[in-house]
């Protein structure tokens, strides 16, 4: 048997970088390629770097003359870096999603796709269930520009998996990142020197190890599944006791007036807090991982809690 | 005069230990040394707890947190409402099963005292689970404690959830509609809905047990409400009592009415099938029939209980 070729979007950012340096220590891959405008910045052997940008419909020619058989779709922006309107993170979430399947309808070995997609369709609500199916993403309406984003994406993914039945597309739905050496949203919010949160409410917040992140995506790509899977660490935890581990001071600020505190942080340059974040942090979620666990057949080695503390004691 | 002296010995270490550069958690739990064992105790847990070191499970149930407030609970038990339960060993001891009680006012005061009930006189006690009117998930502080006691946001995915786990879990069926009752309409049981808590106990094999309150539905006289403060609000309901909103928040104390609980016998469904969850006529008359047993048992306890107050 041939080993498996793979291509990596988003090859630059750390997840995609250590996606590929797992992926080329393994024999069963014989061919890696990564995507990318930046350079990676996780040290590569024989990854094959392509710098093309995702939304340029060039991508076509070049993802099909590597004759890939998975593509491992790990672009999509969670939040505009520093320099990146919101306008310019839409185009590359979905103009570059558009472009990636035009390029693997022209590719004929593709029989894979995995994308690394963001539970954060589900939203944060009051009235949610404590734990999202993967049947429940629309049980309430997008609010937020990311979500619709990603509600799009979805879309995009869909209907190419409905017209090409014989690729299997799996959509990884990722709560957010957590570990010692990711710069996520979560970290730098955990950072501050003063952490805001909303005052009196305590919100289940469900996160994902950085570890088992990575090595959910390489479950997938062995074992790829049709449709959505929801990654994430087992259990929850209080934003009160993540902030307690970590060591942080919590600064308690009243509903009607977070929003003008999280806009202060943003101006005098300390972090940007997406409107989804600071939904998040008013009132959780948490995801079922039934299928990640029976299906894709791995089960997370850090549930929740020991992800937090793990951060907390090695950061 | 010995607390005087322990508390004055326990802040003379506190501050050797500060001097000495200690940091104030350390400080605290050493200098509680000088403390009587119950609140050495105490402030050690308390210190424990403020450095992250509890345990929540995933629904944010806080087994310590509700021993911490034993004490309020038990007084709210014993003195407040003198609650005296009967057929407490009709509760499952192993395995899930669904409690099904009438229910008035929105803080789930039933719930929590149904939980202190089997807690004291079951054979084999474990905490239930309740379901929680969404609302109060929007309220700062009242959504934290609810969690900690056990509640959830009142969601079939989360009764099939925890059900599945093998949990007990109370459900108030009357929802809204009895949360939102006027004082003369008290343990008079409201429409039951779509009997969506029998669906679930089908659709998971669950037992229902029936449970009838009488007192809870006296702590909160709501003799008016004010639609217009509730669409501010965006509350379901803004209720008028003769204490709440006039005395703020001492308008959230109850009122010390005396209580019965009486835990009724199991209703078996596991007969059924999951399949049958579907058979709308079986769910109405499942429901209905727990809706009959409840407002007897009801009628019947008010009789034995007598005065309300006294």
């Amino acid at each position: 048997v041939a080993g498996r070729r793979v291509l990596i979007t988003g090859v630059g950012s750390f997840m995609g970088g250590t996606l590929a340096r797992r992926l080329e220590e393994d024999p069963d891959f014989e061919y890696v390629a990564g995507l990318d405008t930046r350079r990676p910045t996780v040290p590569l052997q024989r990854t094959e770097f392509i710098r093309a940008d995702i939304r340029d419909p060039a991508i076509a020619g070049v993802v099909s003359s590597t004759k890939v058989d998975t593509v491992v779709h790990n672009q999509i922006v969670r939040r505009p870096g520093p320099g990146m309107s919101g306008a310019t993170m839409h185009d590359v979430n979905v103009i570059g999603s558009l472009q990636l399947l035009t390029a693997c309808e022209k590719t004929e070995e593709i029989q894979n796709i995995v994308v690394r997609g963001s539970a954060g369709i589900y939203g944060a609500e009051p009235h949610a269930p404590q734990f999202y199916g993967e049947a429940m993403a629309r049980l309430y309406p997008l609010r937020t520009r990311f979500q619709r984003d990603v509600g799009e994406i979805e879309n995009l993914f869909a209907t190419f998996s409905r017209r090409h039945p014989e690729i299997v597309c799996t959509m990884l739905r990722y709560q957010p990142a957590i570990g010692p050496s990711l710069d996520t949203q979560f970290a730098r919010y955990l950072s501050l020197p003063m952490v805001p949160t909303h005052l009196g409410f305590d919100p289940r917040i469900q996160l994902v190890h950085e570890y088992d992140a990575l090595e959910a995506l390489v479950a997938t790509v062995r074992r790829p599944v049709r449709g959505a899977v929801n990654v994430a660490g087992s259990g929850t935890i209080g934003l009160t006791r993540i902030l307690r581990l970590a060591r942080r001071v919590p600064l308690p600020v009243v509903g009607p007036l977070f929003n003008s505190v999280a806009d202060t942080l943003g101006k005098v340059g300390l972090t940007d807090l997406s409107p989804d974040f600071r939904r998040l942090l008013r009132y959780g979620r948490g995801v079922d991982t039934t299928r990640l666990v029976e299906e894709v057949g791995y089960r997370p080695r850090y549930s929740t809690p020991v992800a937090v503390a793990d951060y907390a004691e090695r950061r | 005069m010995t607390g005087f002296a322990a508390t004055g010995d326990f802040l003379l270490r506190l501050r050797h230990a500060l001097d000495g550069g200690t940091d104030l958690p350390e400080a605290l739990g050493r200098a509680a040394g000088a403390l009587p064992p119950p609140t050495r105790d105490q402030v050690r847990t308390a210190v424990r707890r403020l450095s992250g070191d509890y345990s929540e499970d995933e629904w944010g149930f806080d087994e310590e947190f509700v021993h911490m407030l034993e004490p309020l609970l038990g007084f709210l038990y014993d003195r407040w409402w003198r609650v005296q339960p009967t057929g407490v060993e009709n509760v499952p001891a192993q395995g899930r099963a669904l409690l099904a009680a009438n229910h008035a006012g929105i803080l789930p005061w039933d719930a929590t005292m149904m939980g202190l009930a089997i807690q004291r006189e079951h054979q084999l006690p474990r905490y239930p689970r309740f379901l929680v009117l969404n609302w109060a998930f929007e309220l700062p502080y009242v959504s934290v404690a609810i969690r900690k006691f056990g509640g959830v946001v009142a969601s079939p995915y989360n009764s099939v959830r925890l059900l599945e786990q093998d949990r007990l879990v109370v459900v108030f069926p009357e929802g809204a509609k009895g949360a939102g009752k006027p004082y003369n309409q008290r343990y008079r049981m409201q429409r039951f809905g779509r009997g969506g808590f029998v669906e679930v106990a089908l659709r998971t094999g669950s037992p229902i047990v029936p449970v009838a309150v009488v007192g809870s539905e006296e702590i909160y006289p709501k003799l008016g409400e004010s639609p217009v403060a509730a669409r501010i609000l965006r509350a379901p309901f803004f209720p008028l009592t003769p204490t709440f909103p006039w005395l703020g928040p001492l308008g959230t104390i109850p009122l010390p009415s005396k209580w019965r609980i009486e835990f009724c016998e199991p209703i078996d469904t596991s007969a059924y099938g999951p399949d049958a969850a579907d058979d709308r006529a079986l769910v109405l008359e499942l429901s209905e029939q727990v809706r009959e047993v409840i407002q007897g048992k009801v009628v019947e306890n008010l009789v034995k209980r007598g005065p309300a107050f006294v």
